[in-house]
C-alpha cells in the first residue's frame, strides 16, 4: 500500500470512529425530515387570534359587503375614527385590532382607504383587506351597467386553467416534465453541494492546522513528502463524505419504503372511504402533481439528478479542499484563518445568489457560464440539471472543474509545503503568493 | 568511511542566509554533536539532510551518493517540537508512523511489542495520547524514530523533558544503537551531554560552521595551559618561585585535605620546569591540565573569543 494509502486509511478510521460522526450520520437525515415538516407544523401551531377591525366606511358601499374570515373580523361602525381612538385610549376596546377608515369617495379614488392598527400589520392582512374591497368595488361597477342576469355570466366566465408541460428531449419524445420538482430538486442539491462542500472543506482546514500546531507535522514530512500528506488527508475525508452519503442514501431509501408501507394501509381505507362518501372530484391532484409524481419516480431522472450530484460534489469538493488545505498549513489557529478563507467563501456565496437566478432561467448565459466556471460550477450545475443541460455542456464543465482541480493542487502543495513550517506570523496573500514561487 | 558527507551547503531565504557555505563529513558509526545557539543554522541543516528543503547550492552524500527522494527511508528524525496526535491511541500510532516509514505491518508490530517491553510501556498500547504525560510521549517518540533500524539518526534534544533516569535510559540506547552500527547526529545545547558522548562535533553560529572535529582534540586544542596543583607544604613559598614562570590564577578547586594553586604557565616556558620548580618547594600529590569543558569552548567560540576555523 502506498503511503498516500496509509494516510488516508488513517484520516478515514479515525474520523468514522469520532462519536461525532455517528451522530452526524444518524442526525443529519433526522435534520432534513424536521425542515421539511417544521413548516407544516408551524402552520398548525399558528394560533394568532382573530382580529377585530372597526370600519368606518364614509361611502356607504363597502362595510356592508366585507365578508369576515382569515382570522379577520370586520365590525362597520357609526363612530368617527378619533372617537374609536379615544375609546381606546380610555380603556375600552382592548381587543380591537384596528380601524379601517374607505373615503366617501372611494368608488372614484379606490386610493383613499386607510388601515390604522394597534399591533403591527403584516402584508398578509393588507394584501386580503385591499384585495376583499377591491372585489367588492368591481362588483359594485359592474351592477351599475345594469345588466342582466349578472351573477349567471360571472359564474360562466369564471375559468381554470391547468397547464401540462412537456420537454422535449434529444431524441425527439417529449416528456412529461414538472417545473416545480425540478426548482425543487435545484434547490435541494444546490444547497447541498454548498453546505457540504464547506462541512468537509472546513475539516480538512481543521485536520491541517491541528496537525501543525500538535507538531505531528515535523516528523511526518522526514517520512513523507508534504503532497503526500495533504493528497492524503483530502482524499481520506472525501472518503469519508462519499460513505456518509451512502449511509444517507440508504437510510432515506429504507425510511422511504418504510413510510410507504406504514401509509399504504391509510391510503386504501382513504380510497374507501371516498369511493362511499365522496364526490369523484380529487381536488389537489392536479395534472402538475401528477407530472411532479411521474418523473419523481422515473429511474433516468434520478440517476441522472444522484449521478451528477455525486460527481460535482466530489469535484467542487476536491477543489476547495485544496484551497482549504492551503489555507490550514498558512496559519496556527482557525481563528486566524479568517481572512485567509475569503477567496473560498466568496465564489462559494457568488454561487449562491447566482443559483436563485439561474432557477428562473436555467438557460440563460448567466446560468451557462457560472456552470462552466470551476470555482461556480458544483453548484450552479447541479441547480440545472434538473432542468436537462446539453451533453458537452456537461462534459466541458466537468472537465474543467477536474482540470482545475489538479491545477488548484499544484498551487495548494506549494503553499502548503512552505506553511506547514512557518509558524507565529499570519501571512498575507502576497506572501502566499511569493510561497508558490518558492523553489525547493 | 564517512556515511554522510554535507559539501558547501548554502541556504538562502527571502531576507537572511540560514545556511553559508557548510561542510560536514559524519564517520560512518560515529556520534556526531551538531552544536549551535538558537537561530544558527542547525534545523535547516538538519531539514536538508532530511530532504525537507533542499540547499540553493551544495550537495549532500549519503553513503557516498548523492542522497536521494528513497533515502529517507535510512533516515530516523527526532525532531525538537515533538508531537503526536493527541486522540489517537499509542499502538496504532506508532504502528501508523511505522508503516509511513516503508515498514510492513507485521515487522512493525513485532518490533513495537519489543521496544515497548523494554522500555517497560507495555501496557500504554491502547492508551490515547493525550492521557500520557509528556515524558512518556517522549518515549513513544523516541521508539518511532529508531524502530526501523535508520542507519542514520538525527535527535534533535533527545534529552529534553526526561528526568535523569530515563534520560540515562535513552543514553544507553542511544550508545547501544551507535554499536550497531547506526550512526547519529546529535543537536543540543547539553553540552554536558555532548562530553559524555559525541565523538565529533560541528559548532555552527550566524550560518556558518566556526568550529568542528574530534571532541578530545578540540578540547585539548582550547586547552590555555591552566593547570591545578595540589600539594602539602608552604603555599607562600611556591608563590615566590614560581613567580618568574606562572600567573596565579584565582578559582582553584580547594579540598581541605591538600592545598591548591591554579596557574597558568607561561607560552615560553616548560611545564616540566615547572614542575621540577614546585616539587623543590612543596610536595605535590596532583598535578594536572585544567582542560576547558565543551561549555566553556562554546560559549567562548559563539562570543568570538576563540580561535576558530
Amino acid at each position: 500500500m502506498g503511503k498516500i494509502g496509509i494516510i488516508i486509511q488513517r484520516e478515514f478510521n479515525e474520523r468514522v470512529r469520532k462519536r461525532s460522526f455517528i451522530l452526524t450520520t444518524i442526525l443529519t437525515p433526522l435534520l432534513f425530515i424536521g425542515i421539511m415538516v417544521a413548516p407544516a407544523l408551524l402552520m398548525r401551531l399558528k394560533t394568532s387570534s382573530d382580529k377585530r377591525i372597526e370600519v368606518v366606511d364614509r361611502s356607504g358601499i363597502v362595510a356592508s359587503q366585507l365578508k369576515n374570515g382569515d382570522k379577520l373580523i370586520f365590525q362597520p361602525s357609526d363612530r368617527t375614527p378619533e372617537q374609536i381612538k379615544a375609546a381606546r385610549s380610555a380603556g375600552e376596546e382592548e381587543s380591537l385590532f384596528g380601524i379601517l377608515v374607505i373615503g366617501a369617495d372611494v368608488m372614484d379614488n379606490p386610493k383613499d382607504v386607510q388601515l390604522y392598527t394597534y399591533e403591527s400589520s403584516t402584508l398578509e392582512i393588507e394584501t386580503a383587506i385591499s384585495k376583499r374591497i377591491a372585489q367588492i368595488l368591481e362588483n359594485e361597477k359592474l351592477r351599475q351597467y345594469d345588466i342582466d342576469s349578472l351573477p349567471q355570466i360571472l359564474e360562466k366566465v369564471k375559468t381554470d386553467v391547468t397547464l401540462q408541460a412537456f420537454r422535449i428531449d434529444e431524441s425527439g419524445r417529449d416528456k412529461e416534465s414538472s417545473s416545480a420538482l425540478s426548482m425543487g430538486a435545484a434547490y435541494l442539491f444546490g444547497i447541498l453541494i454548498y453546505l457540504f462542500v464547506f462541512l468537509y472543506g472546513a475539516m480538512v482546514m481543521q485536520g491541517v492546522i491541528e496537525e501543525k500546531s500538535s507538531k505531528v507535522l515535523e516528523i511526518m514530512v522526514s517520512s513523507v513528502k508534504p503532497y503526500q500528506l495533504m493528497m492524503g488527508k483530502i482524499l481520506g475525508i472525501a472518503t469519508v463524505a462519499i460513505v456518509q452519503f451512502l449511509i444517507w442514501i440508504v437510510v432515506i431509501f429504507v425510511g422511504g419504503s418504510l413510510a410507504a408501507h406504514a401509509f399504504a394501509g391509510d391510503l386504501a381505507a382513504g380510497a374507501q372511504a371516498m369511493q362511499g362518501s365522496m364526490p369523484a372530484d380529487m381536488e389537489g391532484i392536479t395534472p402538475e402533481t401528477l407530472a411532479a409524481i411521474r418523473s419523481a419516480t422515473d429511474p433516468a431522472f434520478l440517476a441522472q439528478i444522484f449521478g451528477g450530484f455525486l460527481v460535482y460534489f466530489i469535484g467542487g469538493y476536491l477543489l476547495y479542499a485544496a484551497m482549504f488545505a492551503a489555507i490550514g498549513s498558512a496559519v496556527d489557529n482557525v481563528a486566524d484563518s479568517q481572512q485567509l478563507q475569503l477567496p473560498v467563501t466568496i465564489p462559494m456565496i457568488l454561487a449562491f445568489l447566482v443559483m436563485i437566478n439561474v432557477m428562473k432561467d436555467p438557460h440563460s448565459p448567466l446560468a451557462v457560464w457560472f456552470s462552466m466556471i470551476p470555482f461556480t460550477s458544483p453548484i450552479i450545475m447541479v441547480a440545472r440539471i434538473p432542468y436537462g443541460v446539453p451533453v458537452w455542456q456537461l462534459v466541458l464543465s466537468v472537465v474543467l472543474l477536474y482540470g482545475s482541480f489538479v491545477g488548484m493542487v499544484w498551487v495548494a502543495g506549494k503553499i502548503y509545503r512552505v506553511g506547514i513550517f512557518m509558524y507565529g506570523k499570519k501571512p498575507s496573500f502576497r506572501e502566499l503568493y511569493k510561497w508558490i514561487r518558492y523553489k525547493y | 568511511m564517512d556515511l554522510l558527507r554535507v559539501e558547501h551547503v548554502t541556504k538562502r531565504y527571502a531576507n537572511h542566509t540560514a545556511l553559508g557555505d557548510v561542510s560536514l563529513a559524519i564517520p560512518q558509526g560515529s556520534i556526531y554533536g551538531l552544536l549551535g545557539p538558537n537561530g544558527a543554522g542547525k534545523t535547516t541543516l538538519i531539514r536538508i539532510i532530511n530532504r525537507i528543503t533542499a540547499p540553493d547550492q551544495g550537495k549532500v552524500y549519503l553513503d557516498g551518493r548523492e542522497i536521494a527522494p528513497e533515502d529517507i527511508y535510512k533516515i530516523g528524525y527526532l525532531p525538537e517540537e515533538r508531537g503526536l496526535y493527541k486522540k489517537m491511541k499509542v499502538g496504532e500510532q506508532a504502528l501508523y508512523f511505522a508503516m509511513l516509514k516503508g515498514m510492513p505491518r507485521r515487522e512493525a508490530v513485532r518490533e513495537l511489542r519489543a521496544w515497548f517491553t523494554k522500555f517497560g510501556i507495555r501496557e500504554w498500547w491502547d492508551k490515547r495520547v493525550e492521557e500520557l504525560s509528556k515524558g512518556m510521549a517522549q518515549k513513544v517518540q523516541f521508539i518511532v524514530t529508531v524502530l526501523h533500524r535508520p542507519q542514520l539518526l538525527i535527535l534533535d534534544e533527545p534529552f529534553s523533558g526526561f528526568d535523569p533516569i530515563n534520560a540515562n535510559l535513552l543514553k544507553e540506547e542511544i550508545l547501544q544503537l551507535r554499536d550497531q552500527g547506526a550512526t547519529v547526529i546529535f543537536s543540543t545545547h547539553n553540552m554536558a551531554s555532548v562530553e559524555e558522548i559525541c565523538d565529533h562535533i560541528t559548532l555552527i553560529n550566524h550560518s556558518r560552521d566556526i568550529l568542528s572535529g574530534e571532541v578530545n582534540d578540540i578540547r585539548h586544542r582550547h586547552g590555555n595551559n591552566i593547570f591545578q596543583v595540589d600539594f602539602r607544604g608552604d603555599r607562600e613559598a611556591l608563590r615566590m618561585a614560581l613567580q618568574e614562570q606562572c600567573t596565579l590564577l584565582e578559582g582553584a578547586e580547594e579540598d581541605s585535605i591538600y592545598q591548591s594553586l591554579k596557574l597558568h604557565v607561561a607560552d615560553d616556558a616548560r611545564v616540566r620546569d615547572v614542575i621540577a620548580l614546585i616539587n623543590e618547594q612543596v610536595e605535590i600529590r596532583s598535578f594536572r591540565e585544567i582542560i576547558p569543558s565543551m561549555n566553556d569552548i562554546f560559549i567562548k567560540a559563539v562570543a568570538g573569543e576563540l580561535k576558530t576555523n
